[in-house]
């Protein structure tokens, strides 16, 4: 981190450090020979099992061992359990998946088996009550993807499992709470592109569904998108939901009103690259889908505007410079 | 007893210069008039701040001593009748502070092992205060300032565009050219069209001025040292820390000086301090202490300029290399213990429509933050004129600590007040904080039991003066003691402890030196049983290298 003092060690305390870890990859070394002997030779007793639980916590990308632990589940450990003991085996699972996952939230193997774990729970508990189990367990894992996501909330793996939860589970939740958690996942940083595609995710559903009105709801996400761009303009995740919002460009007052909006934004702070890119893409769909709106000197204007806004680009983004050069060109020929 | 060094005053700078030459190898004998450690940092229990309070407020004579310095640094003192139970879980702290999460002392923490010793709670909220029962959060990062409903859009922007810049090499940028002078409030509202309560908050609560004069370049030096402090703990720059914070930070670093061999003697006053006519061990001073047989002989001697000797008056020069001399003024404290809790709510409205619908349909989702959120831990600043009653020159703040920082009750919380006096005044220190005293109290959570205004269970107002800058001679030919002594730290809420650190690191290395022309260098056990022994070594950092590597993995 910027401005920390490295921490300095005496050569003793490295030394320690040195010989404790080549202690430690003798026994990895040996325990990978081991499973994988025993894996070869189909080894499916209970040693076996807990030496599979050894090495994954070694090594949790180790997914070859994760198919023979599932091996043994399946062919030694699950048929001779009662259906009670397979939902407290899941659970031991889950748990164990849970402490990995803690220490190495974006291992696909862990959350594979966390996927396996939740399509192998067993009916029950009761011939009157076969989903019990399942909803508990499939209740509680949108907890755990919660606590994933409060970690670090840019894991994309926690963000699919989430929404793999989300459609599988049996008592489903309303798609109105999920809005909810996509804006305090942006509240608390809005530099994250999965929290808003997860919430233009949402309103697509819940405005398709009839739950939440288009137009209304729409204007809401501007006012929040536009806080912000203004908070900081250089946040590229914004930009992309706002490019959303407008969709196609089929409206012409939300049109106008967002240019000047940014408009507004430039003013205050000129270099912003986004500003001036958006604005580009913004007056061109209106001389593309709005052309019979405009009077003559309104489209020259906005063809002119465009040309300076991707001249000043080039000054400002000289890394793309060929492309402003190329829209420019785009430009010149439509109009 | 023959030591190296003796150094006087167990004060944070004092601790943590002890430590880094018991380190590095030298022999310290660490001494203490008072029969606890921290000196003027010290972390008291209730009882115990009674006494502290009652033994400077009593008359006494007026030759130098220890006792009649104390009552010359600490004046204005009054305080309630009442006593407070527990007294033993409270650890009220004589120099409240806010420690930056990146800085010396937090590097020195790290790097000497005394991190181990000690807990620490992030700050939670800082807020200031805007009017009768109103205050408003301070936005100090991009989060505060997105979600915030009190800012326009255009103030949102200029003041990310502040942040962005106070956070980078502002030195060479235009905006900062010819302005290192300039009053810090003129420069946000010039450059950066920032006014108003935006600015205070800046200003105040961000930089920590402590008058609206305060030039640029130190506001934005601080500003930038928090800023780069957020996100290494947790959202806030700032860490209190546990059992009354510095008192227990310094005890920590004796702690971990003696481990290395260095003697402690509190409780005992110097009686003289002589120069051996015979040389014992070659050693330059002889130190005679009251109640004790055994002497102690050494070659240097280290105090701050606040612990005074008897015989012997400090030499005070009016030295302008005395850092930071602009912020060490006298301040008006007062210590107040509650029982009910302060909230900095404000006039939110829940979320509209969408969340309330959600709520009732899902029982899984975490609670709506309540709306009024009880503070632990938090900081609340008053602005020049924004308290009829209070400084129109001067902001004053108030740090409240519960039980999270582990030096209050369940169901306590002490209240620190400090309002730096610019201004000559001969008011008394009840006088000129009662007011911020009522205003804060306005501001604690009502019980629903008994809805009247809250009444502190206990009050103790005081004003601190600074110590006399230490004098910069080095009387070695002298019959005269040269003492050594650490600079001033600032008296800055976040400064202070980075100040008296790095004070400490520029009194290690001159005490190095001084003890390496006086012959000595540290010695170092070596080898085992037999044959062990001692070898000189050569001092080659602040701190010697760590003796155990840190190991956050499991085993498996």
């Amino acid at each position: 981190m910027h401005g920390v003092k490295r921490v300095r060690y005496s050569r003793e305390a490295l030394e320690a450090k040195k010989q404790k870890e080549q202690a430690k990859l003798k026994e990895y070394l040996s325990l990978n020979d081991d499973v994988l002997a025993k894996r070869n030779a189909g080894d499916w007793s209970k040693d076996a099992f807990d030496l599979t639980t050894r090495v994954l916590h070694a090594n949790a990308e180790f997914y070859t061992v994760w198919n023979y632990r599932r091996d043994i589940l399946i062919n030694s450990i699950f048929p001779n359990s009662s259906p009670s003991e397979v939902h407290d085996r899941i659970g031991d699972e889950l748990s164990v998946t849970t402490s990995l996952l803690k220490q190495h939230p974006k291992v696909y193997g862990i959350w594979n088996h966390r996927r396996w774990c939740l399509a192998n729970i067993p009916d029950g508990p009761s011939d009157t009550d076969l989903d019990g189990w399942r909803k508990t367990i499939w209740n509680k894992e949108l907890y755990v993807v919660e606590k994933m996501l409060d970690a670090d909330a840019r894991n994309f793996h926690a963000w699919n499992y989430r929404r793999y939860v989300l459609a599988n589970m049996p008592m489903k939740r309303p798609a109105q709470a999920e809005l909810v958690y996509t804006t305090r996942k942006i509240e608390a940083n809005f530099s994250n592109f999965s929290a808003w595609h997860q919430r233009s995710k949402v309103l697509t559903s819940l405005w398709e569904g009839g739950q939440l009105d288009p137009h209304k709801s729409k204007e809401e996400e501007f006012d929040l998108v536009k806080n912000a761009m203004y908070t900081d303009p250089g946040d590229q995740s914004v930009w992309i939901y706002h490019r959303w919002l407008v969709g196609a460009g089929n409206a012409y007052d939300i049109l106008q009103r967002e240019i000047a909006s940014i408009q507004e934004l430039l003013d205050e702070q000129p270099d912003s690259k986004w500003c001036m890119e958006s604005l580009v893409f913004y007056k061109r769909l209106l001389l593309r889908h709005h052309a019979r709106q405009l009077s003559e000197a309104d489209r020259l204007s906005l063809t002119q505007e465009c040309l300076r806004l991707l001249t000043g680009l080039q000054d400002i983004d000289p890394n793309r410079r060929q492309r402003y050069e190329d829209l420019a060109a785009d430009v010149k020929k439509i109009n | 007893m023959d030591v190296d060094a003796v150094v006087l005053g167990s004060g944070l700078t004092e601790s943590i210069a002890a430590a880094a030459l018991s380190k590095a190898g030298y022999k310290v004998a660490h001494l203490d008039v008072n029969p606890y450690y921290g000196g003027d940092n010290a972390s008291l229990t209730a009882d115990e701040l009674v006494s502290w309070a009652d033994e400077r407020a009593a008359a006494g004579p007026s030759n130098p001593s220890y006792a009649s310095a104390q009552r010359t640094k600490f004046t204005s003192i009054s305080r309630s009748g009442s006593t407070l139970p527990q007294s033993r879980q409270y650890s009220i702290s004589l120099s409240p502070a806010i420690i930056p999460s990146v800085g010396p002392l937090i590097d020195a923490l790290i790097a000497s092992g005394v991190s181990r010793y000690g807990g620490f709670k992030l700050l939670e909220k800082v807020a200031i205060y805007t009017g009768p029962g109103s205050v408003k959060p301070v936005p100090g990062s991009k989060e505060d300032v997105f979600k915030s409903k009190e800012l326009s859009l255009l103030d949102k922007r200029r003041l990310m565009r502040f942040l962005m810049f106070a956070a980078g090499d502002f030195e060479g940028k235009k905006e900062f050219e010819g302005k290192e002078h300039t009053p810090f409030v003129q420069f946000l509202h010039q450059v950066f069209s920032l006014d108003g309560q935006t600015a205070a908050a800046i200003a105040y609560a961000l930089a920590f001025c402590v008058s609206a004069a305060e030039p640029t370049l130190p506001a934005l030096q601080r500003i930038r040292k928090y800023l780069r402090s957020t996100g290494r703990y947790g959202p806030s720059p700032f860490l209190v820390g546990h059992y009354g914070g510095l008192g227990e930070i310094a005890q920590g670093f004796c702690r971990t000086a003696a481990v290395s061999g260095a003697a402690y003697i509190l409780a005992h006053n110097v009686f003289s301090i002589e120069i051996p006519s015979q040389s014992e061990e070659g050693r330059k001073y002889k130190i005679i202490l009251e109640g004790l047989d055994e002497s102690l002989t050494c070659d240097l001697l280290i105090a701050s300029s606040g612990y005074p000797l008897p015989e012997f008056p400090r030499a005070v020069t009016n030295d302008s290399t005395d850092n930071e001399s602009s912020n060490i003024h006298p301040i008006a404290r007062a210590i107040v213990v509650v029982d009910r809790p302060l909230s900095f709510s404000s006039p939110e409205v829940p979320p509209a429509s969408t969340a309330s619908d959600a709520e009732g349909a899902d029982t899984e989702e975490e609670e709506q933050t309540p709306q009024k959120q009880e503070l632990d831990t938090a900081l609340l600043v008053f602005p020049p004129s924004s308290l009829e009653g209070g400084s129109s020159v001067a902001v004053a703040s108030v740090l409240v600590t519960g039980e999270g920082s582990i030096s209050a009750p369940k169901g306590k919380w002490v209240l620190y007040l400090s309002l730096p006096l610019l201004e000559q005044t001969t008011r008394s220190a009840e006088a000129l904080l009662r007011p911020y005293v009522d205003a804060t109290l306005s501001l604690t959570v009502p019980d629903s039991a008994s809805p009247t205004s809250t009444q502190p269970l206990f009050t103790l107002f005081y004003i601190e003066h600074p110590d006399l800058p230490p004098s910069s001679s080095a009387a070695s030919e002298s019959q005269i003691p040269s003492i050594l002594a650490p600079l001033r730290s600032s008296t800055l809420l976040p400064e202070q402890a980075d100040s008296a650190t790095t004070n400490a690191e520029t009194l290690f290395w001159k005490a190095v030196s001084a003890l390496k022309a006086a012959g000595r260098r540290p010695k170092r056990r070596t080898g085992e049983g037999e044959e062990e022994g001692e070898e000189e070594v050569e001092v080659e950092g602040f701190w010697p290298p760590l003796d155990i590597v840190d190991d956050p993995e499991e085993d498996w």
